[in-house]
């Protein structure tokens, strides 16, 4: 029953690493769509484009350290220990 | 009891927001040329106080701060739910909400507006990630004492077992975004600051916009993060952990940016007196001596006057004393946001008009504020305010780490 619990959160925890990463890249996507838009229709001010371009490096670091604190505190765990004790922090 | 009544205020106000879905902007005290009124205000002061809350814990974290430990965390919460009600208010301003979607169908970069739309989404997301993965040890420390809803901090937990390989990559991540949060937060509100300033119109279309902006908006999330922490002292006792040098370190930092505050709000007016330009000096006028004059020198006392006494002398830096002093902050800033929205659109070069807000917007921003205290408090029921992990690690380890380093300064270490 319990590793089942733990398999079910395990899961939920992956869906919703999923689902931040279909967030943050539509929000890339988007960025990078308005950035075309502009370098191709020649309106918008160089500088402004550049700042768009560090917005989603910006959101992409994002992600990728939600990403790494995630993976890196699943593979951080002692595996002796099991999921509902040990917090020394 | 107090939830109740917060969620009846604002359940009355998503009351008035109904009328006016239903009836349009007519319902509120917008006209020509006004078109900018409360919720425009509302939206740079909301944003404004969300600035210090993860600029302070980042600054704090970043220099070391030992006795930012406490405050912190309801900083940062502070920065996410103000950001949450201020983003809405554009929204609001439109009438019809449905228009947002053209931002992101039919967004052009070369619109400030839309470069708003990116910082705020940027900012509000950097805030949230820096607010989320210092709780993770607290998570977890909820989870191991079976606090319902257990299933919750097992799911946010992320499997925290505060090894030391888990604590390396924590404090790796947390490092990282409290670099990259500080220019984020400095770039929101420059970036609102630009909506004002990269128009024409006099009294907004200034250099100075940019910096005056930032510095008012630390300076009112400084007076927030005072408001809040003093009242869930009082609220939760945490008498214990918020002491009065707390206080007192902030509240120095509070008079050093009423200065400066002072000191960019004296630049801007100078220089738009000084220029001479005839349409400037009506908008100046109206604030020192006309229709506004009462709502400029209540700003300057609110922002200046009454800081500057009140925390320069030590009698006067008491707690109660600098709750007041923070109210009082937080009064002017608001005033001055009113002050640089609705003049320069009362007196626009096409057409004179005035500004009176109608009851929906009065709701909406009374509304807004209980949604604050609502959100807070929601959050206070889940969540610890003071980082439990950080004060343990300030007991066990800082103080150590802090006098090895005091003596290395020493000469002949």
């Amino acid at each position: 029953m319990k590793k089942m619990r733990n398999k079910i959160i395990l899961l939920m925890q992956l869906a919703s690493m999923l689902g931040i990463w279909v967030l943050f890249s539509g929000i890339i996507w988007w960025l990078a769509n308005s950035i075309w838009s502009s370098v191709e229709l020649h309106d918008v001010p160089n500088a402004t484009i550049a700042i768009a371009v560090i917005a989603m490096v910006v959101f992409l670091i994002l992600v990728i350290i939600l990403t790494y604190v995630f993976i890196g505190l699943q593979l951080g765990r002692d595996a002796r220990v099991s999921n509902t004790e040990g917090n020394d922090g | 009891m107090i939830c109740a009544a917060l969620l009846g205020v604002v359940l009355s106000a998503g009351y008035f927001y109904y009328g006016q879905l239903t009836h349009g902007l007519g319902e509120t005290g917008l006209n020509r040329p006004v078109y900018w009124g409360f919720y425009i205000i509302n939206f740079v002061f909301f944003i404004g106080i969300s600035h210090a809350g993860t600029l302070i814990s980042a600054i704090l974290r970043l220099c070391q701060a030992e006795w930012r430990r406490p405050i912190t965390r309801m900083a940062e919460v502070i920065t996410v739910v103000v950001l949450c009600i201020g983003g809405l208010h554009p929204i609001i301003d439109l009438g019809r909400p449905d228009r947002l979607l053209n931002i992101f169908l039919h967004g052009r970069l070369q619109s400030p507006l839309l470069w708003d739309v990116i910082s705020i989404t940027a900012y509000f997301t950097a805030s949230s990630v820096y607010l989320f993965l210092p709780l993770i040890p607290d998570i977890a420390l909820l989870r191991d004492r079976g606090i319902k809803p257990h299933w919750l901090y097992e799911f946010l937990a992320w499997g925290w077992q505060g090894t030391q390989q888990q604590r390396k990559v924590l404090h790796r991540a947390m490092n990282i975004l409290m670099i990259m949060v500080i220019p984020i937060a400095v770039s929101v509100h420059t970036i609102i600051a630009y909506i004002f300033a990269m128009t024409l119109r006099t009294g907004w279309h200034s250099t100075i916009f940019g910096p005056y902006f930032v510095v008012g908006a630390i300076f009112s999330g400084i007076a927030a993060i005072f408001v809040v922490m003093i009242t869930f002292r009082k609220i939760f006792h945490f008498e214990e952990y918020l002491k009065p040098v707390h206080f007192q370190n902030l509240s120095k930092l509070l008079l050093v940016m009423s200065i400066i505050w002072f000191y960019f709000t004296f630049s801007e007016m100078l220089t738009g007196y000084f220029a001479g330009e005839p349409h400037e000096l009506v908008i100046f006028w109206s604030k020192l001596v006309g229709e506004y004059a009462v709502w400029l020198w209540l700003m300057l006392f609110c922002n200046f006057l009454l800081p500057v006494v009140a925390l320069s002398i030590p009698r006067f830096r008491t707690i109660t004393g600098i709750f007041i002093v923070s109210c009082s902050v937080i009064v002017g800033m608001w005033i001055e946001r009113y002050l640089i929205v609705v003049p320069t659109l009362s007196h626009s070069v096409l057409a004179v008009g005035i500004y009176h807000p109608a009851v929906v917007e009065i709701m909406m921003f009374v509304g807004a504020v209980a949604a604050f205290f609502l959100l807070y408090l929601l959050f206070a029921k889940f969540f610890p305010l003071i980082s439990i992990w950080e004060i343990q690690e300030g007991r066990d380890e800082a103080a150590a780490a802090v006098s090895r380093k005091v003596a290395s300064y020493q000469p002949g270490e």
